[in-house]
């Protein structure tokens, strides 16, 4: 057993932060992908079409992000959309690594699918089962999509949306009237 | 080829024919279930296929514990998601919630005066010694070393205790709240830290003797698991796995949060991949958590004290609040705090758990509920290093890969 | 003829003594010091107090009579799909066939007092090592009859593990038969009784049968078949209450017959008490003293449980095939040196 090594010292998150950002712009640039910026505390998402997220995915793998740190679905009815972002970082890259950035993509909350980008990062795989099982999001091409934490007769309720409502009870719930009132 | 095959079946013994579907896997693969009813799989299900005794396939079947956490998360108010998210991994407890409170400050506007970011550091690396314990002591089981376990525990009970003196809980501290923290230390507080600091640099060179050196272990730790750098970092997995594999990253270097900037400390990589490399990350970091709480205790101990909270709470804080925590150090939740309305936003906060990195994306319209609170938990993350990492080895691999990888049901389920 | 007389005729008839007082009574006896032997000392070594509240004054001694009871009052649920004859009869045949060895092996040089004709008696050695290789069967009948796969792959397991510790054992005890000349257990016993014994004039075929032992009895850091992480309980996941002691109690008889073999062999057997006439100098006293050092041999295996974890199934063949077993090889040269230098 080798002797360690050791993690270099404390770092600038808002430079590295910034580096991500400009690398993931100026590849979609490239790419020729048309995108906007939605800004956030601590991350950045930029949003791009359906059509053309699988390309977006993989420049961003080919500039030098890794994996997938979550994806994230969010459930705006009041927009009759879903937002799906994959919030990437770099591990291996020490000018970006651990700076987020986020891929977003707003479905529509009717029919939500988009192509799967487990392709691309193998490390959305699980996390895209989530989101199928919690909101209903389709995720053509992905290898083995089944619910990954609920049952499926769960999961056919999409628990996570806005509507599924949780009924909260009263502590008084399922004790008799005459015993109630004491 | 598939078919069905007739039991004498019913529990009620009324002797009809039940009928089991079957289907053919492949030619002398067998498949078993090392399901959650068993005492090597913690509260999680792996489905392998096994053919002779080398594992061909592996399936995580994890959501047995599943509580639904994203979604109370957004009926339940700002405050009282702490103690819900505490529940994830209760070991870990500041560990867990310290990142969601620092994304609900980041929305509000807030930020906790410097005695309350080393409070907070103090109580992060007591759980982080605490949870490696622990997965020391399962790990232990697993090989089948209960000595190794009953240490472990034993151990543990002195940092369990620690947390009790300071937030007065053994498990459920509850200690960061957005602004500050909620106790101060109390007096002999410091005494007692270095004299546990001092006791479990003892025990580590026990452990070192029965275990780590120990034959039998290290012939079982050895080359099981091997997840190269590559692939660690491809499936994006987190903590001192990664760490094992030759990734430099940890939070507390990439994203400096509360004081682990101005601390004296360092963080070890091992680039080995294998279960005895992931083993001695751990028993490092243990190490390292011990200089922490001794810079940090010497620290609280030499400055004044001053309120724990942060300004813009603290001055509405009514002359009763305001007398208890100077005279006992205690920071009251104020009633206006459970109802509160934090402005619109997005926020992530991240944090360097025992087991890995967790992310809370916090997303505000500005009501009395957060919108979504998405969590991704070390353990979530950590899932999918069991599809991919443990074919190829034999049955009796798996106990040792899966307690070298720490992964703890709870936390991955939410 | 008195009562006593009569008595004394019986129980020194050498099936009843050796069998069933030593066997049968005895193991149990034996079992009781053993069990809480192993859970004492591991619970001295893991800082705590081990068994305590069955015999508070005796520290926990009778806590295995406790447990017994308990398992014998315990509802035994036998699952419908299991294959009932060979379920029931593994664990019953397994503890009866341990104890088998027993019943060749002779317990003092007093030719009145032995169990086989003296013919016979040249071969003691191997007639005990040829019923050591018994037991195992059931413990695999016990596995394929659960029909569990865990029950599967633990009897499996222990198929494997025969492989592995069988040549050692028979190999590791042949070098004291190599050292003396003879198999006759009588002879390898006196040869001792001179100058020293053969566990220190022949360490590499004592080593080698004492981990042969520890293998096929599922001592740690052997404790393959029934290890509790990945195969439930291996070959008994399915046996509950009565049948399960069976089984645990099966293992210790095992383990006590083979100690008392390798007690006879390498560890003097009945020296230094010489054995004289009569009942009680000539059988008695001999075999208690065989049989404490059985006891201490097998409170040495127990006591492995606090420090070693537990070896892979593939690296216990490996450790068997290519370091035992030249070793067990080693020991027989080593043994018919020393016979031929004139050592014993």
């Amino acid at each position: 057993m080798s002797g360690a090594e050791l993690v270099e010292g404390p770092r600038d998150y808002e430079a590295t932060l910034k580096a991500a950002r400009a690398r993931a712009e100026s590849a979609l640039r490239e790419a020729g992908i048309s995108f906007s910026v939605e800004e956030g505390k601590g991350f950045v998402d930029l949003v791009v079409d359906v059509d053309s997220i699988v390309k977006a995915a993989e420049a961003l793998k080919n500039a030098g992000f890794t994996h997938v740190v979550s994806v994230t679905a969010v459930d705006y009815p009041k927009k009759k959309s879903i937002k799906v972002a994959y919030h990437v970082t770099s591990y291996l890259d020490p000018e970006i690594v651990g700076g987020i950035v986020g891929l977003a993509v707003y479905l529509p909350r009717e029919a939500p699918e988009m192509p799967s980008l487990s392709g691309v990062w193998v490390s959305a795989e699980f996390m895209e089962r989530e989101v199928y099982e919690f909101f209903g999001v389709t995720f053509k091409g992905h290898p083995d999509l089944r619910p990954l934490l609920l049952i499926p007769e769960l999961a056919e309720k999409r628990p996570l949306r806005k509507d599924f409502v949780v009924r909260e009870e009263s502590i008084y719930e399922g004790v008799p009237e005459r015993v109630r009132r004491g | 080829m598939s078919g069905e095959v007739r039991v004498y079946g019913g529990w009620r013994d009324d002797l009809g024919l039940k009928v089991i579907p079957t289907r053919r896997l492949a030619r002398d693969v067998y498949e078993v279930f090392i399901g959650p009813q068993h005492p090597g799989s913690g509260h999680m299900r792996i489905i392998i296929r096994v053919d002779g005794d080398v594992i061909v396939e592996a399936d995580p079947d994890i959501g047995y514990v599943h509580r639904t956490m994203e979604k109370l998360g957004e009926i339940r108010g700002w405050i009282k998601p702490i103690p819900l998210f505490e529940r994830m991994a209760i070991h870990d407890a500041c560990n867990i919630t310290l990142p969601y409170v620092r994304a609900v400050e980041k929305l509000m506007g807030v930020e906790a005066p410097l005695r309350a970011k080393y409070l907070r550091v103090l109580l992060c690396e007591i759980n982080r010694i605490a949870a490696h314990l622990y997965g020391f002591a399962i790990f232990g089981v697993f090989l089948g070393h209960s000595t190794m376990y009953m240490w472990a525990m034993g151990d543990r009970e002195v940092f369990i205790q620690l947390a009790e003196e300071l937030t007065g809980a053994r498990l459920t501290h509850s200690y960061p709240i957005p602004g500050g923290v909620r106790r101060d230390i109390p007096q002999g507080f410091p005494d007692m830290a270095r004299r546990a600091v001092k006791y479990m640099r003892k025990r580590l060179e026990e452990y070192r003797k029965i275990f780590l050196d120990n034959p039998v272990i290290r012939s079982r730790l050895e080359d099981v698991g091997v997840i190269p750098k590559r692939l660690a970092a491809e499936l994006g997995i987190v903590g001192p796995n990664a760490r094992g594999s030759g990734i430099q990253y940890d939070v507390r270097i990439i994203e400096p949060y509360e004081v682990y900037d101005e601390l004296d400390f360092e963080v070890p990589v091992y680039t080995e991949g294998d279960a005895l490399a992931r083993t001695y990350v751990r028993v490092e970091e243990i190490r390292q958590s011990l200089r922490i709480i001794e810079q940090v205790v010497e620290w609280l101990e030499k400055k004044p004290r001053e309120p724990i909270v942060d300004e813009s709470i603290y001055k509405k804080y009514p002359p009763l609040h305001k007398k208890i925590l100077e005279s006992q150090g205690r920071a009251k939740l104020l009633p206006w705090m459970a109802t509160m309305k934090v402005p619109a936003g997005r926020a992530i906060g991240r944090g360097e758990t025992g087991r890995g990195e967790i992310i809370y994306y916090v997303e505000s319209d500005g009501g009395m509920n957060p919108y979504r609170v998405r969590i991704v938990t070390p353990s979530a993350r950590n899932a999918i290093a069991f599809k991919y990492a443990l074919p190829g080895h034999r049955v009796m691999d798996l106990p040792a890969i899966y307690g070298s990888l720490d992964y703890f049901p709870p936390e991955a389920d939410r | 003829m008195s009562l006593a007389e009569v008595a004394a005729a019986i129980i020194g008839w050498p099936p009843v003594w050796q069998v069933l007082v030593i066997g049968f009574l005895g193991s149990l006896v034996i079992a009781v010091l053993a069990v809480w032997f192993e859970r004492k000392a591991a619970a001295r070594v893991q800082r705590r107090l081990g068994p305590y509240w069955a015999s508070p004054r005796l520290g926990g001694l009778l806590h295995l009579i406790a447990d017994m009871v308990r398992y014998a009052f315990q509802y035994p649920i036998i699952p419908r799909t299991v294959d009932l004859i060979p379920f029931l009869a593994a664990p019953i045949a397994g503890m009866v066939i341990a104890l088998l060895p027993l019943a060749v092996v002779p317990f003092t040089s007093n030719p009145a007092y032995w169990p086989l004709p003296p013919s016979a008696m040249e071969y003691s050695l191997l007639i005990a090592l040829a019923i050591v290789t018994l037991p195992p069967i059931f413990i695999i009948a016990a596995g394929w009859a659960s029909n569990n796969p865990f029950a599967v792959i633990g009897g499996v397991r222990e198929a494997f593990i025969i492989v592995a510790y069988e040549l050692i054992a028979i190999l590791g005890f042949l070098g004291a038969a190599a050292s003396t000349g003879t198999f006759n257990l009588v002879a390898i016993v006196e040869a001792q009784g001179g100058i020293m014994w053969l566990a220190i004039l022949n360490p590499l075929a004592f080593l080698a049968a004492f981990i042969a032992i520890v293998m096929s009895t599922s001592a740690f850091p052997f404790e393959i078949p029934e290890s509790e992480p990945e195969v439930v309980a291996g070959p008994f996941t399915e046996y509950s209450g009565l049948l399960y002691a069976l089984n645990m109690g099966g293992a210790y008889m095992r383990r006590f017959a083979l100690s008392i073999i390798l007690a006879l062999t390498f560890l003097g057997g009945w020296y230094p008490l010489v054995p004289g006439e009569g009942l009680l100098m000539g059988y008695i006293l001999p075999s208690v003293v065989v049989v404490v050092k059985a006891v201490i041999v097998v409170l040495a295996i127990s006591f492995l449980r606090a420090v070693y974890g537990r070896y892979r199934l593939d690296q216990a063949l490996d450790l068997a095939w290519k370091i035992l077993l030249p070793m067990a090889l080693a020991g027989i040269a080593l043994g018919l040196f020393e016979a031929s230098i004139g050592l014993t």
